[in-house]
This record gives structure tokens, C-alpha cells and sequence, in this order.
């Protein structure tokens, strides 16, 4: 009964329930046609802040079904078994491409950050030691401050600007590319290039970033635009690959590429390619895991020896990933049994920060999007950010009494002594006085007693937040090695105070252990990944021995914080009101069926249709449709139109746009017949409907769709339940799915954003409105 | 690290002294000086002339004390291996008063030197007089191979305190640059002898130029790796002398400004997201409505029954 008291007030009052983010209609049946039946009489839209419970139009899905009409026939008939055996190599070249390019970009990502960042802290620690002889440390702090902006405004600038799908990690918008929507933009060349500078401006600019997530970003551009054989950014056509200009292709490629971007960041090709199976893995074969590792391994290579030439070792193809973790080898990280239900602790404990931290940054994000959406605020927010961080990290290091002896092999790259006794230095600089894949490194592998439990606990503290506040600015940096780094430094806390609570085996409680332990924990927390970060952990460590516990943990993260929130970027799709589809439809929906969930009526065409009528139809901004199930009517008779075959707003513009009409095709005997390779040469960027011109003469002509439609689009009896109906859209990655009564009669369209509003919330199984956005 | 190597010096020490003990008593009195040494060689011969696996099984020495004349060791090798043990004793001599504070480089780098000159002897494959060499006969001939890890404990240890860094290459000299080190930092202790007592403050501002001299020209040695342990702990004395017992590090005393600028940072944010909270406009999304079938009465049934 409390659900429907909820809901009457929410028609009644309107726009004022909305506000409270509350406004998601309960799913109860009879409610639902209740808004449309009132809206027309109220004639205006209705406004709402923006919230998690909304799906964008903005967002469309991509083209996975195989189109096989006539003209695809016509082409397999055409192509010899040597053409087939020429496109399987050229997959195999493309995907060695990605990989090499992947692993360039990642090198030069990774030696510019080095540059940059050396040269930053280079000056700043030359001023703090000038500083701390004569006095006004203030000014150092000032000027780390305005080095930090400087580097952030660049990036900054880039990202607002001039492509704001950049920002942030890139993971989600490549999971949604994968899961199959299109987000616009999001594999551009102009995307990649702001990426790549806005990535190494935010890590060398001092924030609490990692430039992880962005390679994987930039590796799916890198395969979207290899693979297509041209740039439509540099108006350039190498007239190769022309057969993978279609979404199907493309998506595999994308796969491939983010999972050399996986494998190139840490040095993990195997846990790349999982990366991919998890998080695409809806559309997978043998065959394309195969080439896909292929890529993988080729791009961490390709790094490594690059790596190895800069490092002045040509040759030298062991030199792991981006973020090196370093090699536990040694016997004192051995683990032992007992063990277990230590690191099993730590698991849940990171699972509850994980998901403090992704609640913290779930609001900060609301916030964001509602009030801080203009692009020179978003700028200023950077700005600000970078100054706190500078500001809080030079007030922790100013105050911290925690001197170590500098080891005989120098760990510190920039060791700073302040007021230290000399031939000691300052160990909470070591951690906030360095990119923080080296402090992470630093955390790993140093000394026990490196560290005082006091500067680690305010590390923590202090990182947790600015990590927290930093995601979701418009710079675009990974969360990855924040959360790596915040749960390394809580978790060689742990292991410390292990330590001093057993002084008799000091050997099992070896801190470099617990903190690995802590980074998996937090990181599992935070993005909640399992299989494919467990892999990662255990190749980017380089010890298969630490397999089970990371594992376990990962899981206990997991467990733990789906409890309280999801993961951080599942969070970030949903705010960003993408319509994603999950594994599975939400667990009480099988009493929905077909009839309920699809859009209805339809825009039907006939077959052989009238010029004008599809331009108007095309043209109507109101009804931004992309398919039109094509039907076919009996003349002379009063039965209603069945179905015939499905047909794209794109092939129809394309059509339009070489006017296709049957009138000139009679009067041309010459004319060209239109082939596969018309379409191709127009994706993926179709013209609008209002670039072609169609003269009102040509508005009177007819147009056959019978050759260029899907014959056999898949069809849905009208009583097939969501989960089926779900089932074969994340299974064939469908994007219109006719819905027909007995007879064939179109009844309904069910599209991605007819699935995707429905979602399990606290009570029950709600419903996500659609919004313009 | 350097006080462990040592101690595994003297247990080599230790093992040698009985072997040798079961030789000759008047060789054990000998190798006590390495003076004496040099008087008594056809002691230490007769002493040293069992064959070789003898060593290793000192007790077993009058059970094997007739091996075939060709298994022997010559009369050579005998002598080489007595100048080696004379030479080693003398370095382990050296060796152990320059642990603490560490002079093991400035020290004890001739006596070094005349261990690497013996055993270059042993370990070459040039014929002796008689047309013998040493090395197979004294260097590998059993398991234990003695001599061998004897000199190797030694060269390790050499290898660690970086001692090369600060002698010449022919183990003659100490190097200039550590000669310079050497009399810089007897300066600055010179220094702070004389202001020793009394109050450190002045200490701190009158020695203030030698120990920057002395910093400067460490870190610039450290730079160039002409460091050995020597330097490295004399440094680190000073070092501790100048921060830890005299307390000249430099007092924190800016605390008012460095707070002051970072919590007017911290204030910067606050005020952005209020100023944007209250003039920003909010973002609104319209909402649209989509075109669905006309509610049913099958889903009114299950709706029934499922409240």
C-alpha cells in the first residue's frame, strides 16, 4: 500500500517530488500511460534536475545485427574463398597495428610524465631546500601551487573545451561502446589526441590521478580508426579495410584495442583480454579471443621495447607495464594459511571504503552535472583542485616528524629533508612528493619501517579525499592508481600495527605484503571488478603465488560494497543516463511482457513507399526513430499490412542521397546499381536528413526498399516476457526488435531504451524516464 | 651489513687455526706474528706437507700421513700457501680494530693488496720452479676448497665497503679526492672541537661553512660514486654530530605563513562551490514521454496478484 500512496502524491504534486531525486515512477501498471495522457493537456515538457534515474535520447545503440539483404548476398557471391583468406590476415595485421600503436602512445605517455613531472619536482625541491635555509617556505608552497595549475589549466582547457568525452578515465564509455551504445565522439582521433595531453598534463600537474584508465581509452581509438583504414577528422581515405567499416567489425576491434590498452598500462596481456571478456563480453568467439591476445602481447612489448631504448637497454624485453609494481620475489612476502582470514578482513574493510568512496563521489558527481556544466567553471574546478593539492600535501609534509635514513640505494627519487637531520628525509614526502605510481611502488617495496603508522594513517586520510574529489573533473585521469595507492598505504598500515602486535615473528607481518593486499582490496572496492583485476594484480606483481588471496579479496570487496553502492563506474554510466544493459534483466520482470515494454504505435514503410513520405518522416525532429519495420500491403484488399523486413534511417539516407527512385532508374537504364560499398563509404557518419535536398518533383516518386532492407528482421510474439526478450538483445546485439501479433501485424518496436529503464531500486522495479539531455 | 662480515671473519679465523694446529703448535705460536712467519719455513713446510684432503679432515692427519709421492703437494705450493695464510692473518689483524668507526679502507689497503699479490701467485697458471703450479693442487682439489673461499669471504668483503672507490688502481695509495675528504673533514671536527663547549648556537654559525664545504663536496663525490665506506661513515658521524648531538637542523618556525596559505587554498573551493551552488543555473532535463500501448488488463491481473 505504501507504494501507491507514493505514487498518487507524486502525480499530484508534479514537479516538486521531482526535486528530491525521488521522482522515479513505482512500476504498477495502470499508472504508467497516466503522464502521457496528461502531458499533451498540460502542452508543455516538464523540467526535472538531473538525476541518476533518467535515460538520455542523446545515446543511441550500435549496428551489431548483420544487415543480409540483397546487396550483401550479392557480394558474398562475388568474393573469391581468396578474398575470405585475405580479410582473416588483414584482421590479424590490424590487430598487430592496435598493438603497436597502443604501445607507442603508452611510451610516450609514460616518458613525457616522467619529463614533466621530474622537471616539476626538480624546481620545487631545489626552491623548498633554498627555502628552508633562509626562511618563507610559504613562497615554495605558492610556486608548487602555480606549477600544479599550470600544468592542470592545459589540460583543463583541452578537455572542456575542446572534447569534453575525454574527461575522466574513459572505462565507462568504453563499456558502454561495448555493451553497444554509441556514444558520440567517443573514438575520434580529436578524442585520442586530447586524451593522450590531458592525460599527462593532470598526472604531471599533481593530481591524485593515474594515467591507467586513459590508455585503455585511447588503445579502443586506436583500434576504431585503424581499422577503418581512414580518418574522417583528417579528411583522409587510405582506401584499405574497407570491408570493416560496419559496427560488427568495428566492436571487435574495439575490444581488441582496449584490451592492448589494458595490457600496455600494466603490463598484463592476459588480464587485458579478460578486461574485454568481462566488460564486452557479449559478443565473444575463439577466434577473436585468439587475435585479441594477439594484440594484448604485441602492445606490452611493443612498450617494453621501446621502454628498454629509452632506458638506454636496447633490447631488454623485461621491463614490465606502465604502473610497475616491482617484482615480490623475495622469501619474507611468503603468506602462510593463517593468513587468510587476515587478508579476507581487509577485503571487506576495502569494500566499505570503496563504497564510502564511490557514495562521496556519486554526490560530488550530482552536483557537478547540475550545477558546475559550463566549460570555464569546469576549468576553474580543476584549477582549484590542483591548488589544494599542492596546498594539502606541502602542509603534511611541512608538518610531518617522520625522518628516515636515505637507504644506500636511493628508492627516493626526490628525497627532501626539510627539517630533517641531514642525511635523512622526510618519509611523508616520499609518499605525497612523487607521481603517485611511484609512491604506490615506494609502498610496495621499501623497507619495513619506512613508514611511521601516523604518516600512513594521515596519508590515507588526506589521499582518500583528494582521490575522491579529483574523479569526475574534467581532466582526463584514471582512478586506478589512487585507489591502488590509498589501499597500499592502509594496508601497510595494517601491516605495521600486525607487526607490533606479534614481536616475536616480525617475518609475517612483512608490510610490502599488506600493502599489495590493501591496494587490491581498495581498488576491488572502488571499481568492483573481479576476474579481470585479479589477473591484472597478479601480472602486474609478477607472482602467481599471491593468486588466491587477491582473488578472495577482490570477491570480499566486491561482496561487501555491492551491499552499499555499486561501482564507481557503473555510477558514472548511470549518471551520465546511458540506456547500458546489464548481464541479466532485473530479477522480478517476468511478468512484463512485450506488449508492455514496447514503443507502439509504429512508423511503418511500405515497400514500395513514396519519396515524400519518407523525408517527412525522417525530417520529424520529434520522432527521432532509426528503424522502420518495412511492411507489405495486399492491394485490393482490407487486410491490414504485415511485415516484410526492417529497414535503417541511415540506409535510407544513403538511398536518398544517390536517389535511388524507381521513376529514374526506368528513365536511367545506366545508372549505376547502388552497392555495399555506398553504405560503407557513409559510415560511420551519416549525413543528416536536412543536407539532402529532395525537390518536389522527386517528392512524388517512389522508392523500392525491397533490395537494400533487412529481409528477416527478428520478431517477438507480443506475450514474450522482459528477460527473453532482454536476452536476445544482450545476445545478438539487437537494436530494433519487431514485436508482431499471430498474423504479422507490426505492433510495437522494442528498442534499448525500452529495456534499459527498467531497473530493481529499493522498491521493487522501477522505471527510468526519458529526458532530453 | 659490515659488522656481520666481519663476524664471519672470524669464524674463518677460527676453522683455520685448528687445521693448523694439528700441524705444527710452533706454526700456531708463529701465525700469531707475522714476523715470526718468515723465520720458520721449514717448520711450516714439514707442517703443510701432508697432502691437501688433509685439511679439510685435520683429525684424520696421522691416518693419511703417507700418501704416494706424486699427491703431494710440492715443496713450492707449501710455501705459496704459507705466505698466503701470513699475508691473511695480517689483513684479519688490520681489519678488525678499523671496524668501529669504520677505517677499513684507509687502513688496511697494502695489507689488502698483499693478500690479491699471493694469490694471483696461487691462482696463476704459470709454472713454478719444478715445473708445478699451485692453483689445481691448493685451489681445487676437494670440496671445501679453502684457500679459495677464504680469499673470496675477502674480496666480498672488499667489494661491499667499495674501498676500491678510494684507493688507486694499484692498491698502492689512497686517491686524492679521499685524501681531500679526509683533511676537509678534520677541519670541520677541528671546529667543532674548538666551539665544543659552551653554546651550541655558536657552534652551529662558526662551523656552519666548514660542514657546508664538507656536504657539498660529499654529495659531490656521491655524484661521481668515488664513495667508499670510510667517507660514507665518517659522514654520517658528522652528520649526526652536527644535527642529532649539537642540533643545527634547521627549526621549523614558519608555521603562521604556511598555514595561512594553505588554508586561504583550501577556502578558495568552498567559496567556488557555494558561488556556483547560488548563481549557477541548474541543469534541467525535459522529459519526454514515450509512445507505449494502452495499459491492459493482463498486467492489472498480475499486478493484483502479486500485491
Amino acid at each position: 500500500m505504501a507504494n501507491i500512496t507514493k505514487k498518487v502524491s507524486w502525480s499530484s504534486r508534479g514537479d516538486d517530488s521531482a526535486l528530491t531525486g525521488e521522482g522515479t515512477p513505482l512500476l504498477n501498471g495502470t499508472e504508467i500511460p497516466k503522464p502521457s495522457r496528461k502531458d499533451p493537456i498540460r502542452g508543455r515538457p516538464k523540467e526535472i534536475p538531473h538525476n541518476e534515474k533518467l535515460l538520455s535520447l542523446k545515446y543511441e545503440s550500435l549496428d551489431y545485427d548483420n544487415i543480409e539483404n540483397q546487396l550483401f548476398l550479392e557480394e558474398e557471391r562475388r568474393m573469391s574463398p581468396m578474398g575470405f583468406r585475405c580479410l582473416e590476415i588483414s584482421r590479424w595485421v590490424i590487430c598487430g597495428l592496435i598493438g603497436i600503436l597502443t604501445g607507442l602512445i603508452a611510451c610516450f605517455i609514460d616518458i613525457m610524465v616522467e619529463k614533466l613531472a621530474g622537471y616539476k619536482y626538480q624546481v620545487i625541491k631545489e626552491n623548498i631546500e633554498k627555502f628552508t635555509e633562509v626562511g618563507g617556505l610559504s613562497i615554495s608552497l605558492i610556486l608548487w601551487a602555480v606549477l600544479n595549475c599550470a600544468f592542470v589549466l592545459v589540460g583543463g582547457i583541452m578537455v572542456a573545451f575542446f572534447e569534453p568525452i575525454a574527461a575522466g578515465s574513459g572505462i565507462p564509455q568504453i563499456k558502454c561502446y561495448l555493451n553497444g551504445v554509441k556514444i558520440p565522439r567517443v573514438v575520434r582521433l580529436k578524442t585520442l589526441v586530447v586524451k593522450v595531453i590531458g592525460v599527462i598534463c593532470s598526472v604531471a600537474g599533481g593530481l591524485a590521478v593515474g594515467k591507467e584508465g586513459p590508455m585503455i581509452h585511447s588503445g579502443a581509438v586506436v583500434a576504431a580508426g585503424v581499422s577503418q583504414g581512414r580518418s574522417t577528422s583528417l579528411k583522409r581515405d587510405f582506401k584499405m579495410f574497407e570491408y570493416f567499416r560496419r559496427d560488427t567489425e568495428k566492436r571487435d576491434f574495439v575490444s581488441a584495442g582496449a584490451a592492448a590498452g589494458v595490457s600496455a598500462a600494466f603490463g598484463a596481456p592476459v588480464g587485458g583480454v579478460l578486461f574485454s571478456l568481462e566488460e564486452g563480453a557479449s559478443f565473444w568467439n575463439q577466434m577473436l579471443t585468439w587475435r585479441i591476445f594477439f594484440a594484448s602481447m604485441i602492445s606490452t612489448f611493443t612498450l617494453n621495447f621501446f621502454l628498454s631504448i629509452y632506458h638506454g637497454k636496447p633490447g631488454d624485453l623485461s621491463n614490465p607495464g606502465l604502473i610497475n609494481f616491482g617484482r615480490f620475489e623475495s622469501d619474507s612476502v611468503a603468506y602462510y594459511y593463517y593468513e587468510i582470514p587476515l587478508f579476507m578482513c581487509m577485503g571487506a574493510l576495502g569494500g566499505l571504503l570503496g563504497a564510502l568512496f564511490n557514495s562521496i563521489n556519486y554526490w560530488l558527481t550530482i552536483f557537478r552535472i547540475r550545477y558546475v556544466h559550463r566549460p570555464c567553471l569546469q576549468v576553474i574546478e580543476a584549477l582549484l583542485v590542483a591548488a589544494v593539492t599542492a596546498a594539502v600535501s606541502f602542509t603534511m609534509i611541512y608538518f610531518s616528524n617522520d625522518c628516515q635514513p636515505l637507504g644506500p640505494e636511493h628508492n627516493e627519487e626526490y628525497p627532501l629533508q626539510l627539517f630533517c637531520a641531514d642525511g635523512e628525509y622526510n618519509a611523508m614526502a616520499t609518499a605525497f612528493f612523487n607521481t603517485p605510481e611511484r609512491s604506490v611502488r615506494s609502498l610496495f617495496h621499501n623497507q619495513p619501517g619506512s613508514y611511521n603508522p601516523m604518516t600512513l594513517g594521515l596519508f590515507t586520510l588526506t589521499y582518500f579525499f583528494l582521490a575522491c574529489w579529483t574523479y569526475g573533473l574534467a581532466v582526463s585521469a584514471g582512478v586506478f592508481i589512487p585507489s591502488l595507492l590509498i589501499g597500499a598505504a592502509w594496508g601497510r598500515l595494517c601491516g605495521i600495527l600486525l607487526a607490533s602486535f606479534t614481536p616475536t615473528s616480525p617475518i609475517w607481518a612483512d608490510p610490502g605484503k599488506y600493502a599489495l593486499i590493501g591496494a587490491a582490496a581498495q581498488l576491488g572496492g572502488i571499481v568492483r571488478m573481479t576476474l579481470s583485476l585479479t589477473v591484472i594484480m597478479v601480472e602486474a606483481t609478477g607472482n602467481v603465488t599471491y593468486g588466491l588471496p587477491i582473488m578472495l579479496v577482490l570477491m570480499i570487496a566486491k561482496i561487501v560494497g555491492d551491499y552499499f553502492q555499486e561501482g564507481l563506474y557503473d555510477i558514472h554510466i548511470k549518471l551520465q543516463s546511458v540506456p547500458f544493459l546489464h548481464w541479466e534483466a532485473p530479477a522480478t520482470s517476468h511478468w512484463l511482457t512485450a506488449r508492455e515494454v514496447m514503443s507502439s504505435p509504429v512508423t511503418c514503410f511500405n515497400r514500395i513507399e513514396k519519396v515524400g513520405t519518407i523525408v517527412d518522416v525522417l525530417s520529424n525532429t520529434s520522432t527521432n526513430h532509426n528503424g522502420f519495420p518495412v511492411v507489405v500491403q495486399v492491394l485490393d484488399s482490407d487486410e491490414p499490412a504485415k511485415l516484410c523486413g526492417l529497414i535503417l534511417r541511415s540506409q535510407l539516407i544513403v538511398l536518398l542521397k544517390h536517389k535511388v527512385f524507381v521513376e529514374l532508374a526506368r528513365s536511367r537504364l545506366s545508372q549505376r546499381k547502388l552497392q555495399l560499398k555506398d553504405f560503407r563509404d557513409a559510415y560511420p557518419r551519416f549525413p543528416p536528413i536536412q543536407s539532402i535536398h529532395v525537390s518536389q518533383d522527386e517528392r512524388e516518386c517512389m522508392m523500392d526498399l525491397t533490395e537494400f532492407m533487412n529481409p528477416t528482421p527478428y520478431t517477438v510474439p507480443q506475450d514474450t516476457s522482459l528477460p527473453r526478450v532482454f536476452k536476445l538483445f544482450r545476445a545478438l546485439g539487437l537494436r530494433h526488435l519487431v514485436v508482431a501479433d499471430d498474423v504479422n501485424r507490426v505492433i510495437g518496436l522494442v528498442t534499448r531504451k525500452d529495456l534499459a529503464r527498467y531497473h530493481l531500486g529499493k522498491h521493487g522495479l522501477e522505471e527510468l524516464q526519458l529526458a532530453q539531455t | 651489513m659490515l659488522p656481520y662480515n666481519l663476524y664471519l671473519f672470524f669464524v674463518f679465523v677460527a676453522i683455520d687455526v685448528p687445521s693448523l694446529k694439528c700441524g705444527d703448535v710452533a706454526h700456531l705460536s708463529a701465525s700469531e706474528s707475522a714476523d715470526k712467519l718468515e723465520a720458520v719455513p721449514s717448520l711450516s713446510t714439514a707442517a703443510v706437507s701432508s697432502p691437501v684432503p688433509a685439511v679439510d679432515t685435520g683429525f684424520s692427519f696421522s691416518l693419511l700421513s703417507s700418501f704416494p709421492e706424486d699427491l703431494e703437494v710440492s715443496d713450492y705450493c707449501s710455501d705459496l700457501l704459507h705466505i698466503f695464510g701470513q699475508r691473511y692473518v695480517a689483513y684479519v689483524n688490520c681489519l678488525v680494530p678499523a671496524a668501529r668507526p669504520v677505517k677499513v679502507c684507509q687502513s688496511c689497503y697494502s695489507t689488502y693488496g698483499s693478500v690479491v699479490e699471493i694469490y694471483k701467485n696461487i691462482s696463476s697458471d704459470q709454472m713454478g720452479p719444478g715445473n708445478v703450479t699451485c692453483r689445481d693442487s691448493l685451489l681445487r682439489s676437494d670440496r671445501l676448497m679453502l684457500v679459495y673461499q677464504l680469499y673470496s669471504n675477502l674480496e666480498s668483503l672488499w667489494e661491499d665497503s667499495n674501498c676500491a672507490q678510494c684507493v688507486t688502481g694499484d692498491l698502492e695509495s689512497l686517491t686524492n679526492d679521499t685524501l681531500y675528504f679526509m683533511s676537509t673533514l678534520n677541519q670541520t671536527l677541528t671546529c667543532f672541537e674548538k666551539y665544543q663547549q659552551g653554546n651550541h648556537t655558536e657552534l652551529c654559525k662558526n662551523c656552519k661553512s666548514a660542514y657546508g664545504t664538507l656536504n657539498v663536496l660529499y654529495s659531490q663525490m656521491e655524484k661521481n660514486s668515488t664513495l667508499c665506506i670510510d667517507i660514507e661513515d665518517a659522514m654520517n658521524m658528522t652528520r649526526r654530530l652536527w644535527s642529532k648531538n649539537f642540533n643545527c637542523s634547521f627549526p621549523r618556525e614558519e608555521n603562521v605563513p604556511v598555514i595561512a596559505v594553505s588554508s586561504f587554498m583550501l577556502f578558495l573551493p568552498i567559496i567556488f562551490y557555494l558561488s556556483s551552488f547560488l548563481h549557477s543555473e541548474q541543469k534541467k532535463r525535459k522529459l519526454i514521454h514515450p509512445r507505449r500501448a494502452k495499459s491492459n488488463t493482463s498486467l492489472m491481473n498480475i499486478q493484483d496478484k502479486l500485491s
